[in-house]
């Protein structure tokens, strides 16, 4: 379960759905729009060797596979570790066997998964040795040791037998009956769900001797996480150098059998400059040799890629942007009056302060093009509610709506209302658009304006704050399910005291429900269909404003053959080559 | 530190207290010399013309016939969300949101003069108390009070008025409420690390007048320490005072711009000409006229200032340039 | 003076740990977002997340987490870890100060440079138009804002995007360990730019100071001599003018060593001021808490050692 943080630049990634309709997912010419035709699919005979020059904004997070989770992060530990499954550049919708040797079996009582680990997988230099299945366990359980301070390890492993009391200590649900095999034993039937989570990085093998010899887990953060070119590493590559916020090295992993992978690694090596400003990075990108963007690039780089260089820019979509109406409190704990806002909400004028139709599609509903149910729930038209229609807003429906909220004139005349919204850009843009909304709506507004950790931490994620509306809040799901796109975010069961993401604390029983029908299901298509069915009613219960379906742009030097990694909307380093 | 240079921040030692004492009427001696001095006068008007302006934002904006500040425009923005440049509708061009920057110029100029004159007010009430407390009962108090200024003195004053600024942009503000976010986060910010440098020169003006034989005079005739500061001191320090706080008004216009500039000043949509120069740091390269026109704003506004502030020394102090 | 000087390091470190406390406080009993969530990840459930409190020691009180943090400080050198990615505090700060450095160096000389020399030409041809042309432009460089000069030069100078593309522009920094002829070449306009109201200011304050001195009976007694003119205003009264120039110089290095926050983020210079302000941007609190420590101690310092060398100068200055 992630969330979205400033643009798609510092976002918590994740698995991006593309399931039934590959089509969908494998160019961004659906949108219609001016996009960029770089290949970003690996291609035959990529040349082997050089090095690549990374530059982003933002720095990063964790580079520990235990606590790992943002989208910069993955750029990185996805070419230094290897999970026990992971996707292909440009399939998001199929895990395959990474560090495992093959599918998981998970048993008939969905209470039990089994897997086979490769033989032949060893650690990079201090370490050296051969990979274990006792490995991938102490990676899962460091997971719960606070100094790790992992984020989704209770949400997806906690249903493993001795999980729920786990601090960092063994967990008995978690067995090596010998050095290949690793079994895990749930209390309730769960195995279908976390085997789809053995894909995130923390399934990546961790030495234990290794960490306790450095006693690197003992104090927080953990010594794995300040330093991380002090872990073992698995994957193609290591990382050689880092300088927090400043810098990062990947050199080749002189351990990596490539008999073992099926990364091509044909980098020799990775240079990752931090802080660059993403307009002066932009153009050097562009104009120069060997350089790809590790984040977001700026709006103006984005129009000249569009417009003058269609062979170095690529869209990827990814996630969905709205605006978040509290509906546990007045005045959106009434239908009419969020049906009100959302059809007062100008969505083109929204989608320009991201770029315009080239950085995604107008949504009209939260299911993203290419996830499953997408259609299902109404495809790019929606579910075609009056509300949604115009994609410039329309005020007479509006009118209409709070005339049956009891606001006889068909502007709001209630209390001043709080609104919280980011005080970088884009989603600053995004907030003063909504406030301009909500102000020819007749709303007076509260609004504070502050840096984005400050929006999550204190206010939007808090629901104790009271906070009514957040202006621009976004989803990535960990793994391609309508559950991991809506259950977090519009469940009531979801709702928690802080870091809560259920931003507009919907909680409508009848959706709760349906989703709970949704999740048994376990035939791909009739599952499919039950969560656009969800999507539909979340939807028409108008619980948020859904505006953008983004897309995200990816820029490369003309010497770059840049392969995207489309579950991660980022280049995979892995792949990427050298033209 | 004057943020102006991101440097050290001395007040000029002008003031020789002699100079002062010489003027019975120290003000209409004052207004008799600056008259003199054109140059100084002509900023005067231009700063008196900028007020008007900004008094009668709404009146001025309306003449000209462009869109009110706030007034978001999807029609003045291209397909990528681009804004477009001066044109017959936009003098001044439009912002990311389609809003009029010449409008928004001209409301910015409410923000700076506002911020500027309210905090230097409060800094030199505060600053004046402060300096005359200290440099008038000496002993304990002095000490007390000057080591609060050091305190002050020592801390990157950029840094602790973004911390101030960006926490106080929380919930109701500071202090229990007292300081709301927004202007009065920034005001009060800028007032707080603006009176040490007043108090400072108050305090040595003090200490130096206090020795004085008229003080003496007042003394032995048995008046109070009240009486004496308001009657003797106070109005000996008028004429330093205005001239300080025409100094320390233009870099407090640069202090606010500095603080919204770094994203902790006004709150949108509120425009100030510091954030719309923020605002344009991401497109300046093909947006140039939303990050000059509120720049040149700036720039002009604060050289107005500082004229009229060297003008005021020229005129307090006629002995320095006559030598 | 040891006896003076010993005073005057006792009150830096009074005036340090002061400054720490009330940073501590400001920032971590105002924070503008939650230590605790920032450093567990905005994923974490609530449980973690008390758990991490309870790690950070943020549930204890607000001056037990200060003793921990001085005792940390003081007897390890240790600044703690980034909230936001985890990295040693002290680490990142010393990454950064080759930059502020080169910074703030290559623009003393420049500023001195262009500084000094106008001054004194100004004040010795006082009132005539280069006098008035000189005083009107420092005046002009002095009201503009560092940020806004900088972005003007980039948008005429810089190689990349400028109308008139002569130097490297925005984040063009490079160490010079790395390749001194790009370490130069990327911070002249950031030099030029944060010379510009530092040479303006020196300029105005060593002509006023020189007018000053020139009234002076000793300057008038040489003059009576007979000495050029020339002379005796560079032998005697520069020689006196100068003295508060040093004084306002050393300040000065000392805030800008502190990180030049404006000059750094216009032209992406990775230094102090840069990782503070994104520190800021970030609720990054003991990064926040490091770098304004750092910078109070450089100007802390800077006033000590301009008050000692002041004592060393000028006898007049008593040492009570």
């Amino acid at each position: 379960m992630t969330t979205r943080l400033r643009g798609a630049v510092a976002s918590t990634a994740s698995v991006v759905a593309c399931a039934s309709i590959l089509a969908a997912c494998g160019s961004s010419s659906q949108n219609g729009s001016a996009g960029g035709n770089a290949e970003t699919k690996p291609v035959a005979g990529q040349k082997k060797g050089g090095a690549l020059k990374v530059q982003s904004a933002e720095g990063f997070a964790h580079l520990d596979p235990g606590s790992s989770y943002f989208q910069l992060d993955y750029e990185v530990v996805y070419a230094v570790h290897r999970p026990l499954y992971s996707f292909k550049p440009e399939d998001p919708a199929n895990p395959v066997p990474d560090l495992a040797a093959a599918a998981p079996q998970v048993s008939a009582d969905d209470k039990t998964v089994t897997v086979k680990i490769r033989s032949g997988v060893r650690y990079s230099p201090p370490v050296d040795r051969e990979v274990t299945s006792a490995d991938v366990k102490y990676a899962i359980e460091r997971g719960f040791n606070p100094n790790v301070a992992n984020g989704y390890a209770p949400s997806y492993f906690g249903a493993i037998e001795g999980a729920d009391k786990a601090k960092g200590g063994p967990i008995s649900g978690i067995q090596t009956p010998d050095d290949t095999t690793i079994v895990f034993k749930l209390t309730k039937p769960f195995a279908a769900t976390m085997a789809g989570a053995l894909t995130l990085p923390l399934s990546a093998p961790v030495p234990k001797d290794y960490i306790e010899s450095k006693k690197l887990d003992e104090k927080s953060p953990s010594g794995y996480d300040s330093d991380p070119t002090k872990q073992a590493f698995t994957g193609p590559y290591v990382i050689a150098k880092y300088a927090a916020g400043k810098s990062l090295s990947l050199a080749r992993n002189s351990n990596w059998d490539p008999k073992t992978d099926y990364r091509p690694a044909y980098l020799d090596a990775v240079t990752w400059t931090v802080g660059a400003d993403p307009n002066v990075a932009g153009r050097q990108i562009l104009t120069g040799t060997h350089q790809v963007n590790g984040d977001t690039p700026a709006a103006p780089i984005v129009k000249l890629g569009a417009t003058k260089r269609k062979d170095q820019i690529s869209f990827t979509p990814l996630g969905n942007r709205y605006v978040s109406l509290n509906t546990k409190l007045a005045p959106f704990d009434d239908v009419n009056v969020r049906k009100a806002a959302i059809a007062a909400t100008d969505r083109v004028a929204m989608q320009l302060t991201r770029g315009g139709p080239i950085a995604g599609q107008i949504a009209t509903h939260f299911l993203a093009p290419g996830a499953p149910g997408f259609e299902e729930a109404g495809g790019a038209k929606g579910p075609g509610a009056d509300f949604l229609a115009n994609p410039r807003g329309d005020m007479k429906v509006a009118a209409k709506y709070l005339k049956l909220a009891g606001h006889a004139s068909g502007k709001f005349s209630g209390p001043p209302i709080t609104m919280i919204g980011d005080n970088a850009d884009p989603a600053a843009k995004a907030a003063q658009v909504t406030l301009q909304n909500l102000k020819n709506l007749g709303f007076k507004v509260k609004f504070r304006s502050v840096s984005h950790e400050t929006v999550h931490t204190k206010y939007c994620d808090v629901p104790a704050q009271k906070v009514q509306v957040c202006a621009d809040v976004g989803w990535l799901p960990d793994f391609p399910d309508g559950y991991a796109w809506l259950y977090p975010t519009f469940n009531g069961a979801a709702i928690q005291p802080e870091n809560n993401v259920n931003w507009s604390q919907f909680n409508d029983p009848k959706v709760n429900a349906a989703m709970d029908r949704a999740q048994a299901e376990t035939q791909p298509a009739a599952r499919a269909k039950a969560w656009g069915e969800v999507d539909r009613m979340i939807t028409e219960q108008a619980a948020a404003i859904p505006f953008l379906w983004d897309n995200v742009p990816n820029i490369q030097s003309k010497d770059v053959q840049g392969v995207i990694a489309r579950w991660n909307a980022a280049y995979d380093l892995s792949f990427t080559s050298l033209k | 530190m004057d943020i102006s240079r991101e440097g050290s921040f001395e007040l000029p030692a002008l003031v020789d207290p002699d100079a002062a004492l010489v003027a019975r009427s120290p003000l209409s001696l004052f207004w008799r010399r600056l008259r003199r001095d054109r140059v100084a006068l002509a900023a005067l008007g231009f700063i008196v013309a900028l007020l008007v302006v900004a008094i009668a934002a709404p009146l001025v904006v309306k003449v000209v016939g462009a869109p009110p500040p706030d007034q978001q425009s999807t029609a003045a923005l291209d397909q990528f969300g681009s804004p477009t440049g001066p044109s017959g509708a936009h003098l001044f061009g439009v912002d990311q949101l389609g809003r009029d920057v010449f409008s928004r110029v001209i409301y910015g100029a409410r923000v700076s003069l506002e911020v500027a004159f309210v905090s230097t007010g409060i800094a030199v009430v505060v600053g004046t108390a402060m300096g005359m407390a200290a440099g008038f009962y000496r002993g304990w108090v002095d000490t007390i009070l000057s080591r609060l200024m050091d305190v002050l003195l020592a801390f990157p004053i950029l840094l602790l008025g973004i911390g101030l600024a960006s926490a106080c942009a929380l919930g109701n503000g500071c202090l229990g409420g007292l300081i709301k976010p927004g202007l009065t986060t920034v005001i009060f910010v800028i007032a707080l690390a603006t009176w040490p440098y007043i108090a400072r020169i108050i305090r040595g003006q003090v200490l130096s007048l206090r020795e004085r034989d008229f003080i003496e005079a007042a003394r032995s005739l048995g008046a109070s320490n009240g009486r004496i500061m308001a009657r003797h001191i106070l109005p000996n320090l008028v004429a330093p005072i205005i001239v300080y706080t025409t100094l320390i008004v233009p870099t407090n216009i640069l202090f606010e711009a500095a603080l919204s500039f770094l994203g902790v000043g006004v709150q949108p949509p509120q425009a100030s000409w510091g954030q719309m120069i923020a605002d344009a740091t991401s497109i300046f390269d093909t947006a140039w006229w939303y990050m000059v026109f509120p720049g040149v704003a700036l720039v002009l506004t604060v050289l107005a200032f500082n004229l009229v502030g060297d003008g005021l020394q020229d005129a307090l102090n006629p002995r320095k340039d006559a030598t | 003076m040891a006896r003076y000087i010993a005073r005057r390091v006792a009150w830096m470190v009074v005036l340090l740990l002061v400054v720490s406390a009330v940073t501590f406080l400001i920032f971590y009993s105002l924070p503008s977002a939650d230590p605790a969530t920032l450093r567990a990840g905005r994923t974490a459930s609530p449980q973690l997340v008390q758990q991490i409190r309870e790690h950070l020691g943020l549930d204890r009180p607000i001056y037990t987490q200060y003793w921990l943090y001085m005792k940390q400080v003081v007897l390890h050198f240790d600044f703690g870890f980034s909230y936001q990615n985890s990295a040693p505090v002290r680490q990142q700060i010393v990454d950064r100060l080759p930059a502020t450095l080169s910074l703030t160096a290559g623009a003393v000389v420049i500023w001195l440079a262009v500084g000094l020399p106008v001054g004194i030409l100004s004040a010795l041809r006082r009132r005539r138009l280069s006098d008035r042309l000189a005083m009107g432009a420092s005046l002009v460089a002095i009201s503009a804002p560092v940020y806004w000069l900088g972005l003007i030069s980039l948008y005429l100078f810089a190689s990349d995007i400028g109308r008139f593309p002569v130097f490297p522009g925005a984040g063009s920094y490079r160490p010079l360990t790395d390749d001194p002829g790009k370490w130069l070449g990327s911070l002249v306009l950031p030099w030029l730019v944060l010379a510009a109201s530092f040479a303006a200011f020196y300029a105005r304050l060593l002509r006023a100071n020189l007018l000053e001195t020139m009234g002076e009976d000793y300057i008038r007694t040489a003059r009576a001599k007979g000495l050029p003119e020339r002379q005796v205003v560079l032998n005697h009264g520069v020689r006196a003018a100068i003295t508060p120039v040093v004084t306002v110089l050393g300040l000065d290095i000392g805030i800008l060593l502190g990180g030049a926050i404006l000059t750094e983020r216009v032209f992406n210079i990775p230094g102090i001021g840069r990782l503070a302000y994104d520190a800021i941007q970030h609720s990054d609190l003991p990064v926040i808490q490091g770098t304004v420590l750092f910078g109070a101690f450089f100007i802390v310092f800077a006033n000590l050692v301009v008050d000692v060398v002041y004592a060393f100068l000028d006898p007049r200055v008593r040492y009570a």
